[in-house]
């Protein structure tokens, strides 16, 4: 990241989309969740969800942003806004890790499910992935630059590895 | 139920109190010196803010979580920093690296969140069940939002209802919290007779 970036930092069912050359979207400390970069190469714009979640189906709340289903066509409008054509998105999925390792009885086994069903909603909306940083046990953060259209994943304590474009 | 009047909170953090007071005795007993506790916070915050009320989403933690299953499902975390883990174990009489650290680690979770819960069950009359521990060392937002997951299905609101132990005369203090389901939250105010 250069000191002039502005960086938005998105959070737990939160999404962000921008074409504004120099900014910067980073989910810190993925663990379970899945942060799903989108990036329009030709149009030069970008979008991060910070997905917590699979299906909207199972709980309740009003944040689309907080589960896999509702979350990809909502970052998907998002930046069709910003003039993002949808046969021109690709995707970068980052983190569906299990951080602790209980039974797959419990609810906590989530981040396998979580990266299903974001894969699952991004193949209905003919978005192919072309880069993923994601299962195992190491939490992960997600950077997704505007000017370079480059998506970076970083372990913790590990450096900032490449996924998808060239970040500078 | 996604919001919580100040009464409600109140009542929580006093269930926190008294479930926190309980954890230290144990720990204290297991240490053999005197610890200190925190006054608990019970805190009803937007998903998103939860992380940054814990700390600093990229600090390297050791998280170690105990799930709760019975009459309501919540999940208990505790919170190490490098150097509150290590003289813990130290005072255990394990070496800091040796590989029994996290089982030791693990059997303070253990030890703490039991009794902290039991205190809880005893007090609400709710049968509760602690899980054996787990632990993990990685950014506190990949453990807590891991943590979140778990229990926010049904809201949009993170109830964490927290404290912190302190080993006296010892640079070692450590965050504790239960954070329920939301559901959960429904049935410890039934219980305390403070549901709408």
């Amino acid at each position: 990241m250069t000191l002039t970036a502005r960086v938005t930092m998105v959070r737990i069912g939160e999404q962000a989309a921008t074409s504004t050359e120099g900014d910067v979207l980073s989910s810190v400390g993925l663990g379970s969740c899945i942060g799903l970069a989108l990036v329009d190469d030709k149009r030069g714009v970008i979008g991060l969800a910070h997905i917590l979640l699979p299906d909207s189906r199972d709980g309740a709340g009003s944040a689309v942003g907080k589960f896999a289903d509702t979350a990809v066509p909502a970052l998907i409008a998002r930046m069709v806004r910003l003039g993002a054509v949808k046969r021109g998105v690709e995707a970068v999925l980052v983190g569906g890790a299990q951080m602790f390792s209980f039974g797959s009885k419990t609810s906590l086994d989530i981040g396998a499910r979580n990266e299903e069903a974001t894969r699952s909603a991004l193949k209905g909306q003919g978005i192919p992935v072309r880069a993923a940083a994601t299962a195992g046990s190491k939490g992960r953060t997600i950077t997704v630059y505007a000017s370079e259209r480059a998506v970076t994943a970083k372990e913790a304590g590990g450096s900032e590895l490449s996924l998808f474009g060239k970040a500078a | 139920m996604t919001n919580y009047t100040e009464m409600q909170l109140d009542a929580l953090r006093e269930l926190a109190n008294i479930g926190s007071g309980t954890a230290a005795t144990s720990l204290s007993a297991m240490l053999g010196r005197p610890v200190d506790i925190s006054v608990p916070s019970a805190r009803a915050l937007p998903l998103a803010e939860a992380v940054e009320a814990v700390g600093d989403a990229e600090a390297e933690v050791t998280g170690v979580v105990l799930p709760v299953f019975g009459s309501i499902d919540a999940i208990v975390l505790l919170v190490f920093s490098p150097e509150s883990a290590a003289t813990l174990v130290r005072l255990l009489g394990v070496d800091p690296d040796d590989e029994l650290a996290a089982s030791a680690l693990c059997e303070i979770g253990n030890i703490v969140g039991c009794s902290y819960i039991g205190a809880f069950a005893a007090m609400t009359g709710l049968a509760l069940e602690p899980s054996p521990p787990s632990l993990a060392t990685d950014m506190l937002g990949a453990i807590v939002t891991s943590v979140l997951a778990g229990a926010a299905l049904e809201t949009d609101v993170a109830l964490l209802l927290d404290s912190a132990l302190t080993v006296e005369g010892e640079e070692c203090s450590f965050g504790f919290m239960l954070v329920p389901t939301a559901d959960g939250v429904h049935e410890l105010l039934t219980c305390l007779g403070m549901a709408e």
